[in-house]
This record gives structure tokens, C-alpha cells and sequence, in this order.
């Protein structure tokens, strides 16, 4: 399955480029229609949520339009903490199919850092955490079809966006 | 200026149709001090949530200020609030926010506490060599001087000169209970834990939470989204947000209360797009048309000094604790009647993350300009105009409204959205210049 580990690979690690290089339409190119989108809260210390219809989510969308939402916000230019945007590099690693991968379905684990400066107020974050994807193919091309991303560090900074994750 | 004057910080002069705030209360390290002081640790603060502490034993653990807290229910289901340190060397006791215990052990040196508070071991005690006067101190829990509960909402102080908490709570009982009396089996914060600093002060926070005038130009972001979502219905339809422009044309007001509270209030264009409207029948024949009616307009309310509850874009509740002169704690919970139909709680959620999430689409850039306020703030222009909107409009004590309604507001307002009246933010300051006034005079915060 080492082929498809590669295929699963490049997608996750384009969708961080994508958010870095502000290529936002490309980015959402890379999920699909119905793509489930959740980031959830912890509960605990230890224990996340495990039901976004119940529990508070950071982020959770049932399909892509909400992350449309998401890139016709940035691109407004009227939003005082998306302008001036802040610069961004996600380092993601270790990326592993969490169960075998099917002709058109795989499950891909990958661990994530993420590093914003905030050029208006000169400081930098530090976001990080693991994702869980669902990816699933249509004709030739991979999609996401869910992400879920875990943020370790949930002591927020003033703001959180869908590039900082 | 001088601090033995502190309450000149605040410039009220109602007769001129003057008031102004001073930059430095909330730039000034010294003036921060004072306010943990004569603020913070002298008068009342929201705790956590009843429904927080459901069964026999459990726990949460907050703040007061800066000084660490915990409320428990112990094995008979009594209620206790507590200072979370060990009366040994003073350590924190509950090391996590929330929990079930039966007993509380100090990780350190192993003294333990019951649910209650009772200290039911210190370690090694028979080989201690203790004195008799060591024997005859207390070795409880320290007990917060006053705690009590209202409508599931649990409040402390660490000064036993409050009034009792009803009154302090005093008229802001009716829109309190406009948010507390939603369901009929009360009301419950969804778990999940949001928790957000900002670099500025709190009283940023506190001012924002009733703030009319800033939303067409801090939020535009939003509305376009909105706007959007509208008109090519796309984009998350499941948070059916308001259609903001009718939301300007409506009419709303503003009451002042005792103790520094104060409520904003506007009529609601599309009642139907607010989870409360499922169930208005029910709410209706238990809380009467008028309270009803009343939990459908939009309401944001502070409750002195640091928490607030926005029933707007969804219902929420707020503390905003100081960590220093320019940094600030913000958690925000999400309310919901017990018991809720699944799919009303799910677009319940759906609405507070939309708008309240310091990940979602306003609160980042309100947080944003508290942090380019702060930065101003260095600037030597010592007055700051923002606190006159619709003070030519003020109704000293009840208006017509208040009256038929039955609550005795220390001021009101009622008049288009378009005022975005300032005024709301007066009853704050006042209270704010009168503890502080009573701090440095060395005199009672209260008579009562």
C-alpha cells in the first residue's frame, strides 16, 4: 500500500501548502462537496468531545460551504483580524494510513505545527495537533472527504483561522 | 492624578451631558492593582454553572481575580465554594478544572479534604510532634466568605461586605432570568472548553459585550458573509444567521441598574431564526407573553464586573478575568435548556460558533481591536470620547417600558438601533469609580 500512502501524503501535505501560500481556491478544491469539517474542543484535560451535534466545536461544517464562508471572509479585506493577513508555515509529519487503504477510500493519520506571525501586532503563535482525514476518490482524483483536527495547545491566542490549523 | 481622587478618572457630569473615561483605568499598572483590590476580591463573581456539578463529589476549579477557587458537592449533594489552595503550604489543590473526587489530596505534602472541605488527614500526623496550638487551628478548606446560587448560575466573593446576592443582582434579575428561564428544566452549558487570551485590557471586554456602534464597522466581514449566505443561500445555512440589515432598522433601548449592571436590548426582525422560537408555546404558558416576547428581542447584558450574557446570535455566557493590566481571560459557554430537542441543539451550536468562537467570524475581530485599543492607549490624549452616544436621549430611572414591564432601572433608553447608544457603558463606570472611590478612602464598599 505504499502507493497509496504517497497519494494520501501529497494531498495532506498540499492542503497546508495551499493555506500557506494563500492559494484559497485551490485549497478548497482539495475537499469535497459534502466534506465534514470539525475541530473539536477538549472537554477535559484529557477527554475531547466526541459529538459536535451536542458538544461546542472550535470549527465544524457538515459541507464545503462553510469553509467558503471561511475564504470569502479573508478575502473581503474588511475583516481587522484577517488584514493584514498573518504569514504562515505548517510542517506536517507523520503521516500513516490508520487502517488499509481501499480502491477508492482511505483513512490517513498525520501530525501538524503550524507557525503564524501576526505582522500588525509583531507576534508569532504556535499552533499544533494531529488530523484525521477520510480521504475518497472520484474518477481519478483523491478528495477530502472528512478532516478532523486535534488542537493540542487550546489556550488561544486572540484569534484562530482556518490557516492557523 | 491624584489616586486619592480616584473617581476622577471617570468625568460624570449628567447635568452637562458629559461622560468620559480616561484612558489610564485602563493603561495604568497601579490603577490594576487597586481594582484586584477593591474590585475583584469585593465583590461578587460568577463561579460556573450548576448543571457543572451534577452529581455528589464533583468539582470545578476557577478564579476569583487571581486568586484560585473551587466549588464541590459533597456526599449529601450540599454545595461548597472554597479557596483551592492546602492550608499546609498554600499549594493549589484540584490541579484540573473539573473532575468527580470523593477527597481532594494535596499532591504535595498529602493533606487531605473531603468534598466538603473537611480535612480528613494530614499525613504522618501522630509522629508530627505537633504543639497543642497547631491541634486547635482549623485545618478546613478556607471557605469563600459568601457563595450562592442563582437559577443554576453559581456566584462567589471573597468579602463577606456584599449584599446578599439577590440583591446585588438587584432589577438585572428580570433579564437574567430572560436567559435562565428558557427551558423548563433550566438551563445547562455545553461541554467543550473555550478558553482565549487577548493582550488588552478587560474592561475592553466589558464594554464590547454591550457595544451597538461597533458592529457595522468591526463586523463588516460578517455581514458580507451574511449577506451572502442570503442572497446565493450558501455558505453554512445551518447557523441561519440574521439578515443584519433589517437588524438596523429596528428599534431597541438600554437599562442601568444598581451595582454597575446594565442591558441593551433590540427588537428581533426574524424571531423565528432563534432556537427559543421552537418552543414558545411552552415558555409562554410557564414564564407569561410579556417574558416571552421579551426572550425573543436581543438582549446583551453585563453583570458587574466581569461576566456577561449575550442572548443575540446565540445565547452565551462570558467572564473576562484580568491577568494583568493588558491581558485578559476570556471563556465563553454556550447555554441551552436541559433537555433540548437534538436537532435545536445542534443548530444552537451551530449559530455560537458562527459568531462567538474565538475561532469563528466576529469575536476574532473584536479581540483584534481590543488589542489596537490597548496600543493606543500609550497616545496622551487622556479622554476617550466613546461613552456619549445617546446621552441626550437618557431617561433617568424607569421609562414606560421599564414600568410595564415592573423592573426599576437607574436609567433608561428606548429609541432606533440606529443611536447605538453609549450609554449602557455609565452604569459600569460609575460602579467602577464608587468601589474604587470607597477603596482608596478606606471606606465600606456597600451599606446595607
Amino acid at each position: 500500500m505504499a502507493d497509496s500512502l504517497e497519494v494520501g501524503r501529497d494531498l495532506i501535505v498540499r492542503e497546508a501548502v495551499c493555506l500557506d501560500e494563500r492559494r484559497w481556491d485551490e485549497w478548497l478544491a482539495l475537499f469535497a462537496e459534502d466534506c465534514e469539517y470539525w475541530v473539536p474542543t477538549w472537554r477535559t484535560e484529557d477527554e475531547l468531545t466526541s459529538n459536535p451535534q451536542a458538544e461546542i466545536s472550535h470549527i465544524y461544517y457538515a459541507n464545503r460551504a462553510g469553509l467558503e464562508d471561511r475564504i470569502v471572509r479573508i478575502r473581503s479585506g474588511r475583516s481587522p483580524a484577517s488584514t493584514p493577513l498573518r504569514r504562515t508555515v505548517h510542517n506536517v509529519s507523520n503521516v500513516l494510513l490508520t487502517e488499509p487503504a481501499e480502491e477508492s477510500l482511505m483513512r490517513l493519520r498525520s501530525s501538524w505545527t503550524s507557525h503564524v506571525f501576526d505582522p500588525r501586532h509583531k507576534k508569532t503563535d504556535t499552533f499544533f495537533g494531529h488530523a484525521y482525514y477520510e480521504l475518497r476518490r472520484t474518477g481519478k482524483n483523491w478528495l477530502i472527504a472528512k478532516k478532523k483536527t486535534i488542537l493540542q495547545n487550546d489556550y488561544l491566542p486572540a484569534m484562530v483561522d482556518i490557516y492557523c490549523l | 492624578m491624584d489616586l486619592q481622587d480616584i473617581k476622577l478618572y471617570i468625568d460624570d457630569r449628567p447635568e452637562q451631558g458629559v461622560f468620559r473615561v480616561n484612558r489610564d483605568v485602563f493603561a495604568d499598572p497601579e490603577l490594576f492593582e487597586l481594582e484586584q483590590k477593591y474590585i475583584f476580591e469585593r465583590t461578587w463573581a460568577f463561579l460556573a454553572f450548576e448543571s457543572q456539578l451534577a452529581k455528589p463529589h464533583d468539582f470545578v476549579a476557577t478564579y476569583i481575580g487571581r486568586v484560585p477557587v473551587m466549588v464541590a458537592r459533597d456526599g449529601e449533594g450540599e454545595l461548597g465554594a472554597f479557596l483551592n489552595v492546602c492550608r499546609h503550604k498554600g499549594t493549589v489543590l484540584c490541579r484540573t478544572e473539573s473532575g468527580n473526587r470523593k477527597y481532594h489530596v494535596c499532591n504535595y505534602h498529602g493533606w487531605a479534604y473531603d468534598s466538603g472541605g473537611k480535612n480528613v488527614d494530614i499525613k504522618d500526623r501522630k509522629d508530627a510532634c505537633y504543639s497543642a496550638a497547631f491541634d486547635a487551628e482549623g485545618h478546613d478548606l478556607v471557605p469563600l466568605a459568601r457563595f450562592g446560587s442563582y437559577k443554576g448560575l453559581l456566584f462567589g466573593s471573597l468579602s463577606p461586605e456584599v449584599p446578599p446576592l439577590e440583591d446585588y443582582l438587584g432589577e438585572m434579575k428580570f433579564f437574567l432570568d430572560l436567559a435562565l428561564e428558557q427551558g423548563p428544566k433550566g438551563m445547562e452549558c455545553l461541554p467543550g472548553r473555550i478558553t482565549y487570551t487577548f493582550d488588552a485590557n478587560w474592561k475592553l471586554q466589558m464594554d464590547n459585550g454591550v457595544d451597538q456602534y461597533h458592529l457595522t464597522s468591526t463586523h463588516t466581514s460578517f455581514m458580507e458573509v451574511v449577506r451572502r449566505r442570503e442572497k446565493a443561500k450558501t455558505g453554512n445555512q445551518v447557523a441561519r444567521a440574521f439578515d443584519w440589515d433589517q437588524r438596523l432598522k429596528q428599534e431597541g433601548g438600554m437599562f442601568s441598574f444598581e451595582h454597575g449592571h446594565t442591558a441593551i436590548w433590540l427588537n428581533q426582525a426574524q424571531p423565528e431564526r432563534r432556537p427559543v422560537h421552537t418552543t414558545l408555546d411552552e415558555v409562554k404558558e410557564r414564564v407569561g407573553a410579556t417574558r416571552a416576547e421579551w426572550m425573543l428581542r436581543l438582549r446583551n447584558t453585563v453583570v458587574f464586573p466581569n461576566m456577561q450574557i449575550a442572548d443575540s446570535t446565540s445565547l452565551l455566557l462570558r467572564t473576562f478575568r484580568p491577568l494583568a493590566v493588558n491581558k485578559t481571560e476570556m471563556r465563553v459557554y454556550c447555554m441551552a435548556p436541559i433537555g433540548e430537542p437534538a436537532a435545536v441543539r445542534a443548530w444552537r451550536l451551530r449559530q455560537f460558533e458562527d459568531f462567538f468562537n474565538v475561532s469563528g467570524f466576529a469575536t476574532p475581530d473584536d479581540t483584534t481591536l481590543y488589542e489596537d485599543s490597548q496600543a493606543g492607549f500609550a497616545a496622551p490624549i487622556s479622554w476617550l470620547q466613546g461613552y456619549q452616544r445617546g446621552i441626550a436621549a437618557i431617561e433617568p430611572g424607569a421609562n414606560a417600558l421599564a414600568r410595564e414591564i415592573g423592573i426599576k432601572p437607574v436609567a433608561s433608553l428606548k429609541g432606533p438601533y440606529m443611536i447605538q447608544t453609549e450609554t449602557c457603558f455609565h452604569a459600569p463606570y460609575r460602579e467602577w469609580a464608587r468601589l474604587m472611590q470607597a477603596g482608596v478612602s478606606g471606606e465600606k464598599p456597600y451599606s446595607f
